[in-house]
């Protein structure tokens, strides 16, 4: 049997496999960036339109061509609310990978100590917003040093038991809120009109967008993402764990606090029920649904689970009629409906949200090349909130 | 003065004594290499020297200030950087976006002024992102400047990893197996590097490896970890040699020391 094999060579004839490092050069040095044709530009322009004049224009049926059947501004301002409330929460879930489930509480307190200032001791709202932005802040360092030893699970239970006691003990101090009757609460000076407040809505949106996009461009908002992904890197890096996660808890605090603000002016009349248990939840679920780290899927998730809340969307689609009588389910019970399904859905099949699935429009818009894949890659993981 | 020293220290996990009576010193410009075999500690030494670990007895000195209670973040501050045996860097992001991170402290501007968006942070950020470029160009890696942590091999990854600690600007660096991954060729690269970057910042090292060529091509000091235990220390060739470090690695007495010794330098002349 010895002979049948064959005699080694001296040396091995084995190709060697290339140097893995440099395939990866190749790949990352890419040709010259891609840039759009005129007509490239030209389609990207109308899109924009198009958007500009939903956002802008669509809302009070101004400058329509047709009648959409709605022509309530409140609801468009409502959504823009939500929106802020979204970004707010997205900072903490999504940055800093903290659940909160009484973010209800964060926002119920922007909308009555607002409401406190503008009504009991008729100040201006230019004045009541700040106010409430600096005491949502206060409530969320004093509630983030105390709970943020806690980690995970545990941190989100401390959370949720502050949401139930703001909702049941705070927000039913009468002297403060009006108690069960709850309070009426004026539009601030110029802005009485639904549709101008609706503006104003928006542009407190856009300073929030900005603020969070500055934040994720810089020391604060790197710090974050460090220490949500593995502490102890961050903290080798020479980032105080505790310090950033306690100021994400703060930021997060004046964004709700702002929304909740302007909750008040918008609905003109809180009672303390609105700020429940069940608002908690569709805040999470538009956050999650909406896609986390991602500002435009955040914005839409909240503006779609708002119009959902309000009815709007189901009017929209002439589903009302159909729900109401057949199934009896009335419009603004389907987000709460809708809402777990869409979770279930996101998690499994597109972690990143509803802003995974708009990637390839949002990366053309921003002058890049159509790429279907764009969203493809998955920043956000199932197992990625630590709770 | 030494730059770090370490006085019996002990640490205890439930019944295991995982660091005791551990005593060691870097000087100042010294690579200091610690080896051992699996689970003697060597890891948990880093550990304690960071700051992850609170020792049970003890006393850590850095550059004669005491810094045995201090927490993690403030020892960066102080100058002590370390890289992490499986690779400590965020992975969600890119190489340089890692280096500009690990800049943290040498940012001048607060985390709310850069939130709102001045114009001295945008600035700013621009020579952070130089200083990234700078010492990408250092570690031979700025063609991976754009590419993703997680799309990037091990040995790679433990390169960006040592360029990362470099970028908050140390004057100890505590490299956890910087040559795990890597083939001999450039396991003795690696060796070549950390005595450039010695010479260029001036910085002290402290190594842990496993790859022995390495850390006897480098160190000035060798420690031998076995068991929690300071087995054996002294120059290199003293503790690559030593009796107990061959059983500690080998598991019995070697008959002769010669032939091992050819099997080496035999393995070496192969590569």
């Amino acid at each position: 049997m010895t002979d049948t094999i064959p005699e080694a060579p001296e040396e091995s004839t084995r190709e060697l496999p290339p140097v893995v490092a440099e395939q990866i050069d190749d790949e990352v040095e890419d040709a010259a960036p891609f840039r759009p044709s005129v007509r490239g530009w030209v389609a990207r322009g109308l899109v924009w339109a198009l958007l500009a004049w939903v956002v802008f224009a669509l809302p009070g049926n101004f400058l329509s061509p047709f009648q959409l059947g709605v022509s309530d501004v409140g609801h468009a301002s409502k959504a823009a609310i939500f929106a802020i409330i979204g970004l707010s929460l997205n900072v903490l879930i999504g940055y800093t990978g903290t659940i909160s489930l009484g973010h209800q509480a964060f926002v119920g307190v922007g909308a009555f100590v607002s409401a406190y200032v503008v009504v009991d001791m008729g100040l201006e709202f230019w004045v009541a917003v700040p106010i409430a932005a600096a005491v949502g802040g206060i409530q969320a360092a004093l509630l983030g040093a105390v709970s943020l030893r806690l980690t995970g699970l545990y941190f989100a239970l401390v959370t949720l038991a502050y949401g139930l006691f703001a909702e049941e003990t705070l927000f039913g101090i009468t002297a403060f809120t009006g108690g069960e009757g709850g309070k009426n609460v004026p539009r601030p000076l110029g802005f009485e009109d639904d549709f101008a407040f609706y503006y104003l809505c928006l542009a407190f949106l856009a300073a929030v967008l900005w603020v969070d996009w500055r934040l994720m461009r810089s020391k604060g908002g790197r710090a974050l993402q460090a220490l949500r992904e593995n502490p102890r890197v961050a903290s080798s890096y020479g980032i105080n764990v505790k310090a950033y996660t306690l100021m994400a808890f703060v930021v997060s605090g004046i964004f709700a606090s702002i929304g909740g603000a302007l909750l008040a002016q918008q609905s003109t009349f809180i009672v303390p029920e609105t700020f429940n248990f069940q608002l908690a939840l569709i805040f999470i679920l538009m956050t999650v649904v909406g896609g986390l780290r991602n500002r435009v899927g955040v914005v839409i998730g909240s503006v779609v689970f708002a119009l959902l809340e309000e009815g709007t969307l189901v009017h929209l689609l002439h589903l009302d009629g159909i729900l109401d009588s057949t199934i009896g389910l009335p419009a603004e019970f389907f987000g709460l409906v809708i809402g777990p399904i869409l979770l279930l859905l996101t998690i499994t099949l597109y972690p990143g949200g509803i802003g995974q699935q708009v990637a390839p429009i949002a990366q053309w818009l921003r002058g890049k090349k159509l790429d279907l894949h764009a969203g493809k890659v998955t920043e956000v993981e199932v197992n990625d909130v630590r709770a | 003065m030494s730059v770090l020293e370490v006085r019996n220290v002990n640490i205890q996990f439930g019944g295991v004594r995982a660091l005791d009576h551990v005593s060691m010193e870097a000087g100042e410009w010294e690579i200091v290499g610690i080896i051992g075999p699996n689970g003697a500690g060597k890891t948990t030494l880093f550990n304690c020297i960071t700051g992850f670990y609170q020792p049970n007895k003890g006393k850590i000195r850095y550059r004669g200030k005491p810094i045995t209670r201090l927490p993690v973040h403030k020892r960066t501050a102080l100058g002590i950087g370390r890289t992490f045996q499986n690779v400590g860097l965020v992975k969600n992001t890119t190489v340089a976006e890692n280096l500009v991170t690990a800049q943290h402290l040498e940012i001048g501007y607060d985390p709310w002024a850069g939130m709102l968006g001045g114009p001295a942070t945008f600035a700013e950020e621009v020579g952070l992102r130089e200083r990234a470029d700078q010492l990408l160009e250092l570690m031979d890696l700025s063609d991976v400047a754009e590419a993703r942590v997680t799309d990037l091999p091990y040995g790679v990854l433990k390169r960006v990893e040592i360029a990362t600690v470099l970028a908050t600007d140390p004057d100890l660096l505590l490299l956890d197996e910087p040559g795990s991954g890597m083939g001999p060729e450039e396991a003795h690269a690696l060796g070549d590097t950390l005595l450039e970057l010695r010479k260029e910042f001036g910085i002290t090292i402290v190594m842990i490896d496993h790859h022995v060529p390495l850390v006897t091509q480098v160190s000035d000091y060798v420690y031998c970890l076995n068991f929690g235990e300071v087995l054996a220390e002294g120059k290199p060739d003293v503790v690559r040699n030593h009796p107990e470090v061959v059983r500690a690695y080998l598991g019995e007495e070697p008959a002769d020391a010669e032939p091992a010794r050819d099997a080496e330098a035999a393995s070496e002349e192969y590569v």
